[in-house]
């Protein structure tokens, strides 16, 4: 589908007639020399930059551009000449009346001929998304982590042979691109502006999403390559740029991929917290993005993980579990929550409650006391690999005092109510721990 | 033409003057509440008494603003009376002349439905130093009129002509400033941002990021207010190209002012803040033998925030801290300056990632909240 067109009117009229303006036909239709899209994640935003070589003539052209059945902001239209831009005035951008999804630009050129152009303008329906596959060794110390992107075009419009480009980073959006193409006039009318409530509904309904690449138009004669995707950082985001150009018709998306890193050294790292997660300890694989796990070359976008682990020399998997990936800026830890497990166990016991130190009033009411707990945590590793273990205890006070004794690993405060304890568990093996907790009360509260 | 019957035709209820095409017209777009319409026109007037028809059928015109002003002969021509017939956006006029003029007449009147907006498209530089700044007028006629060659004013500046039909918009590049410097701005207020990422379950969270635009000669700008409006900023990319960073809203900026607009959130740095204390201290009771009870006590907290900078390069970060009630710092490690009783504003710099890791400022103040009552 074509839907966007430009034409060039070397308009002697002074005036265009209304009910003929879509009609005029009269022009060279400049194909597209070079396209690039600049596609967002964080919203359906992205960014068409089309270059095209205009003949103009000297003194003043008008150049119609129209974007029927596509889902283009027609107030981000923008046209900039590459060459003689000193002797190419662009005095106007017209919305003309009664006419929908058209535009003119009045221009005054100082030289005749061949004139490229850029224009630039934001689209919705074409977006990305990141989604990766981890593939665990058998001993769980490693992991081959695969990274894809898969950019789908529901624009309307066709784009062949794109410089294709993907942002990573959330940006301050005010109106929805789909809503503004939707508008009855560019910029709205003064006073009430209705706007039509249904974006996108048609294009949804008609959408086709093809999975993979082989059933892409394939160019022929071409031995397909690999392509690299160059990442780099640009303000607060990052832009991927896919080598080469890519044809995505409406209506097809296609999987490219993004990374590929084998032997990514992982933790199994189980966290136990009964406020946040219950009474199961939680399996995370945790990793960091940096240059010792082998990445640390760019940021990771956002994404679903899928987890596997190969079982036995045949190379036969288990699937291991799914877990939602935020940005990962490098040099930061990734933790992939796969879910509550069994096969890690963690239970805490109250193995003593007494009180203590009570005070009281002139009339020998109670004014103070303290409670001592003494809890015992037994943990055991069922697993035939070794696991990092974390627990957290939550207190309901702020006026506490702990003493741990056991093997209770690394402790550490947490905040004025939380503690940590991180343990390291070779394979099958229990360990115990205890931790008597002292909590002041009432006047008791006073000097601690 | 749909909808656009010239509405200033003169009609023939009383055909003494026929109302002529009009001159000079000025659409002035000063006031953003409504738009004021000046047209001149030349009255053929005969000695005696002259009734003059003014009607604006499918055209929003404010009745009550009509005014109509005499230029040539103020003092022998004199608008007597103004008179509306029933049913009809209409009116007539009635003037006295005390002799045969060819007179120049100033009607004006408030037209709705016509109006402006400004927006605003700013492309910065690679390192986010300077941008370059541009202003379009959008010029959006939906009144019902034909405008073939107008004067368009603004509040200041050059007045400029332009022709704009019933329906149409139309968008101007107006003011256009290069290498306009900026400041980038990263800003964390504790009352609006989660204090612990990690509880967040896999969701990033993002520091509003900013570029701060100071409209004043140095910046290249400071001609006059800028106006308010939707402003779209780019960032040149390197590869000849540009990348979309974001869009916001601004006020009008009178000169002088600043002008800051969001672009969208950081991901790269990352804030952990918690409060480490929280216990009353200094506590006062009731002399009761019996039961004592609190009345008035001090509380020791203490706040630490970790800020961990995984960008390559450095940052200003603009921490905000809300302390409420009567306080005193008793250790704060980093300097911060009060915006008003309860806010604290840290600007903390942030050295650029490492091949180390990332770069790291630990935020510690303790303070006491005084003197709070159970």
């Amino acid at each position: 589908m074509k839907y966007l067109k430009i034409a060039l009117l070397f308009l002697v009229v002074g005036m265009i007639s209304q009910p003929s303006f879509a009609k005029v036909d009269l022009v060279t239709l400049p194909g597209r020399d070079t396209t690039q899209l600049t596609i967002y994640n964080s919203a359906d935003l992205t960014l068409v930059r089309d270059g095209r070589a205009l003949t103009l003539k000297e003194g003043r052209n008008q150049l119609q551009f129209s974007w029927a059945n596509t889902l283009i902001d027609p107030t981000s239209l923008e046209m900039l000449p590459k060459t003689n831009a000193d002797k190419i005035d662009i005095f106007d951008l017209t919305y003309p009346p009664r006419v929908k999804n058209l535009g003119v630009w009045n221009i005054k050129s100082g030289i005749q001929g061949k004139v490229p152009v850029e224009l630039t303008y934001l689209t919705s329906g074409i977006s990305w998304r990141a989604f990766y596959m981890g593939t665990l060794a058998p001993d769980e110390k490693t992991m081959r982590l695969k990274g894809y992107v898969r950019v789908t075009n529901n624009s309307g419009e066709d784009y062949e042979n794109a410089q294709t480009r993907l942002i990573v980073g959330k940006v301050n959006l005010l109106d929805q691109i789909a809503q503004l193409a939707k508008r009855e006039h560019p910029y709205g009318r003064p006073g009430a502006v209705p706007i039509s409530g249904e974006i996108q509904a048609s294009l949804k309904a008609k959408r086709v999403l093809m999975e993979t690449a082989e059933a892409m138009p394939s160019v022929a004669g071409k031995i397909p390559e690999k392509k690299e995707i160059t990442k780099e950082g640009l303000s607060e985001y990052f832009l991927y740029t896919i080598e080469g150009t890519e044809t995505i018709p409406t209506g097809w998306s296609k999987r490219l991929p993004s990374f590929d890193v084998a032997g990514v050294p992982v933790v199994n790292l189980y966290k136990f917290e009964q406020r946040r997660y219950g009474d199961r300890p939680v399996r995370f694989l945790s990793f960091k993005n940096d240059d010792t796990h082998k990445l640390g070359e760019s940021p990771i976008p956002g994404g679903m993980l899928k987890a596997f682990r190969i079982v036995d020399d045949t190379q036969h998997l288990s699937y291991e579990g799914q877990s939602s990936f935020k940005y990962i800026p490098v040099d930061e830890d990734v933790e992939l929550n796969l879910g509550p497990v069994q096969n890690v166990v963690v239970e805490p016991k109250l193995m003593d409650y007494r009180t203590d130190n009570y005070t009281f009033d002139k009339k020998g009411q109670i004014t103070g006391w303290d409670e001592i707990r003494t809890f015992r945590i037994e943990v055991k590793n069922t697993r035939e690999v070794a696991v990092r273990l974390e627990i957290k205890r939550n207190f309901d006070t702020n006026y506490w005092d702990l003493k741990n004794s056991g093997d209770y690993g690394n402790f550490e405060k947490e905040d004025k109510d939380t503690v940590k304890y991180a343990l390291q568990l070779p394979p099958h093996s229990n360990k115990e721990f205890d931790y008597i907790l002292t909590t002041y009360h009432g006047h008791r509260q006073d000097n601690h | 033409m749909v909808g656009l019957t010239a509405p200033f035709m003169a009609r023939a209820r009383t055909t003494l003057v026929a109302l002529p095409e009009r001159d000079a017209t000025v659409i002035r777009l000063d006031n953003p509440m409504a738009t004021l319409i000046e047209e001149e026109r030349q009255l053929t007037l005969q000695k005696g008494l002259n009734k003059i028809d003014f009607s604006w059928k499918g055209v929003s015109i404010d009745a009550d603003s009509i005014r109509l002003q005499i230029i040539d002969h103020p003092g022998q021509v004199t608008l007597l009376n103004v008179s509306y017939p029933p049913n009809e956006a209409a009116l007539v006029w009635e003037i006295a002349s005390e002799s045969d003029f060819v007179e120049t007449v100033r009607i004006s009147y408030l037209l709705g439905n016509i109006d402006r907006l400004i927006t605003y498209k700013a492309v910065a530089d690679k390192a986010e130093t300077a941008i370059d700044f541009r202003s379009y007028l959008v010029l959006r006629n939906f009144s019902g009129e034909n405008f073939d060659n107008a004067m368009v004013k603004l509040d200041d500046g050059e007045a400029f002509k332009q022709a704009i039909d019933h329906e149409e918009t139309k968008r101007l590049l107006f003011l256009k400033a290069g290498n306009v410097p900026i400041t980038k701005i990263w800003r964390w207020d504790s009352a609006q941002l989660p204090w612990d990422p990690e509880t967040l379950n896999n969701k990033n969270v993002g520091i509003p990021v900013s570029y701060r635009i100071v409209n004043n000669k140095t910046s290249g700008l400071g001609g006059h207010a800028l106006w308010g409006g939707k402003a779209r900023i780019f960032q040149v990319d390197g590869h000849r190209s540009t990348i979309f960073l974001g869009e916001d809203v601004s006020g009008l900026v009178p000169v002088g002012e600043k002008m800051e607009l969001y672009i969208g959130d950081s991901r790269d740095i990352v804030v952990t803040q918690r409060k480490m204390k929280e216990k009353q201290i200094n506590i006062r009771r009731t002399q009761h033998k019996s039961n004592p009870r609190i009345v008035l006590y001090d509380m020791d907290e203490e706040i630490t925030a970790k800020i961990e900078n995984f960008k390559d390069t450095p940052a200003v970060l603009t921490m905000i801290q809300h302390i409420p009630g009567e306080w005193k710092m008793v250790n704060c490690n980093l300097e911060y300056s009060r915006k008003d009783a309860n806010t604290l504003e840290f600007e903390i710099d942030l050295p650029a990632r490492r091949d180390t890791g990332m770069a790291v400022v630990q935020l510690k103040m303790n303070y006491h909240r005084l003197n709070l009552r159970p």
